[in-house]
């Protein structure tokens, strides 16, 4: 379960370019909950992921996973309870490191690492089963490069990392904004059958209003730090893409294009 | 044929003193290495931690201290040094270079206290050296047994770490910090701890040139991070980097290749006093390199800083 309570975050305060990024944001997602997060740029999205994730520090107001307090916790520390795919492939793995030690990495997210191999037959048998489910034949690159993996095949692979140990919340950065159409339906896919299989709490932001129509069972649209509007139940099931760009007040052209 | 039969005898003469005094640098290229390729925290410390551990282990021994606890106070004090220049970098985000050039230029103020003088004598006090059977101390051969041991026992020690949990752990905030702490990683512990061994092993070989050559001096670290890279950079260049078997292996190939490099130079009548320059160009040549291959064209007026 998710809860934020009042956020608020303001950069360059007192200066002319002063700029209120979370301006009492509140919003909570129960367990098992998949909610897709909208709104025009500048709305808000990435500060909320960010201060969610424990990258941005909130001014005031308070963050709760699964009821415990995380509102002053590191990101190392927060990383025990959510895990991230970022929109860039680049940034959710380490290029330089092979595809089974990024695996392992995120293997150990929340466990304590040890002085004991990394890499073994159990573990990296497990870790091909993971990936074979994607079908991309990531199962048989296991000691290839993450540097050398496309883009698509990076951001899979960042997928299967993030749902793997079962997060208590999922956070999804605009994950296939980056991808070509034929490879984000792949990780669209597969983000949709690991989210419902292990019943994860998600928080999906993103500009395909599409998605937003077809998946989740919760749209909440931001607009200036605020949440501007819940759909949620009966109403998030018959909403189409029409009527969630009629929400967009005056700045729906760039939306119209994003969608 | 007289002058080249004169130039490889001489060569060949040296060699021993060569290899043993290139095993015993081997640490420092480790040193240079460790926060370099597995941390990208391209670090200076090293040319003030190598002096640091010379300078204490120097005053150790003339107090009449067992060597193993001179080597064992200067890999504290190394480790310690190194410390702070990742602490000075992460605490208050100096570039890592800056953050090294500050600690070196302090360490150096800190050798000469810790030494009351320049220079200290510690010719006939004890050394790690003396223990080995069968070789009569003081000569090259039992320094290369004693160097080479410790040289492949910390090879053997660092493949196995880099292989644990821990280990892929600090690599990964090598390759990518965001990613790192978002799995996480205490980047903060795993930088300064990284630095720290880095260091730790620099003033280690401070410790064991000093015994070695049987005197410390402030000045001992003159130069020595542009030859541990230029070593470095041979080592890559003939051993490769590719796995971190490789990337271990090529500071201790590059140091000794390296050093006979530079005794063959000297052997062939280059003047001493034109040897870092000589380096320092082929250094640059090493790193100029991929851009020469990459492209004809000049360079973007500022690209990202090679490393």
């Amino acid at each position: 379960m998710l809860e934020i309570r009042s956020a608020r975050k303001v950069f360059y305060r007192g200066q002319a370019d002063e700029k209120i990024a979370l301006d009492g944001l509140s919003l909570s997602l129960a367990t098992g909950e998949f909610g897709i997060v909208i709104g025009s740029n500048g709305a808000g999205k990435s500060s909320m992921l960010n201060a969610i994730s424990g990258a941005l520090i909130l001014d005031s107001g308070q963050i709760l996973i699964n009821g415990a307090d995380v509102t002053d916790m590191p990101v190392h520390k927060r990383a025990a309870k959510l895990a991230r795919v970022f929109q860039d492939p680049m940034r959710g793995t380490a290029a330089s490191m092979t595809v089974a030690e990024n695996m392992l990495l995120a293997d150990l997210r929340s466990s304590k690492r040890t002085l004991r191999q990394g890499l073994n037959a159990t573990r990296l048998a497990s870790y091909k089963e993971r990936l074979s489910i994607l079908g991309l034949g990531l199962e048989n690159r296991m000691d290839t490069r993450v540097d050398l993996l496309s883009g698509g095949q990076r951001q899979s692979l960042s997928l299967i990392m993030a749902v793997g140990g079962s997060p208590d919340l999922l956070l999804l950065d605009e994950h296939t904004a980056a991808l070509d159409p034929r490879t984000a339906e792949i990780v669209m896919q597969a983000t949709v059958r690991a989210v419902s299989a292990l019943k994860l709490t998600t928080l999906m932001v993103t500009h395909n209003m599409q998605h937003a129509v077809d998946y989740g069972n919760r749209v909440i649209m931001l607009d200036a730090g605020r949440v501007l509007l819940e759909v949620t139940g009966e109403e998030k099931a018959r909403i189409t893409v029409i009527d969630l760009i009629g929400h967009f007040s005056v700045k729906t052209d760039r939306m119209l294009l994003a969608s | 044929m007289g002058f080249i039969q004169d130039v490889l005898a001489s060569f060949v003469a040296i060699m021993p003193v060569t290899l043993a005094q290139s095993l015993i640098l081997a640490f420092v290229v480790l040193g240079i290495m460790i926060p370099f390729r597995m941390l990208n925290f391209p670090d200076l410390t090293s040319e003030g931690a190598f002096p640091l551990g010379g300078c204490i282990c120097g005053v150790l021994l003339a107090a009449g201290a067992s060597p193993l606890v001179g080597i064992a106070a200067a890999l504290v004090a190394g480790f310690a040094a190194g410390c702070c220049t990742a602490f000075i970098h992460l605490r208050f985000r100096i570039h890592t270079l800056l953050a090294g050039i500050l600690m070196m230029t302090m360490l150096y103020s800190i050798n000469l206290r810790i030494m009351g003088k320049s220079n200290l004598s510690v010719f006939g006090s004890p050394t790690v050296f003396d223990w080995v059977p069968f070789a009569r101390p003081g000569f090259p051969a039992s320094k290369i047994v004693v160097a080479g041991l410790l040289a492949l026992i910390a090879f053997m020690l660092l493949h196995m770490f880099f292989r644990t949990e821990k280990g892929t752990a600090v690599r990964a905030v090598g390759a990518n910090p965001d990613m790192a702490e978002a799995q996480g990683i205490n980047v903060w512990a795993a930088t300064i701890g990284g630095v720290g061994l880095a260091s730790a092993f620099s003033a280690s070989s401070g410790a064991l040139m000093v015994q070695s050559q049987g005197f410390a001096d402030v000045n001992m670290g003159l130069g020595i991070l542009i030859n541990g890279l230029a070593a470095l950079m041979i080592g890559e260049a003939v051993v490769g980097k590719q796995t971190v078997w490789r990337q271990l292996l090529a500071p201790f190939a590059g140091a000794i290749i390296y050093y006979q490099l530079v005794s063959f130079c000297l052997a062939a009548g280059m003047p001493p006093p034109d040897l870092k320059l000589a380096t320092g160009l082929f250094v640059l040549a090493m790193l100029a390199l991929p851009s020469l291959k990459r492209s004809r064209g000049s360079a973007p007026a500022r690209e990202a800083i090679r490393e």
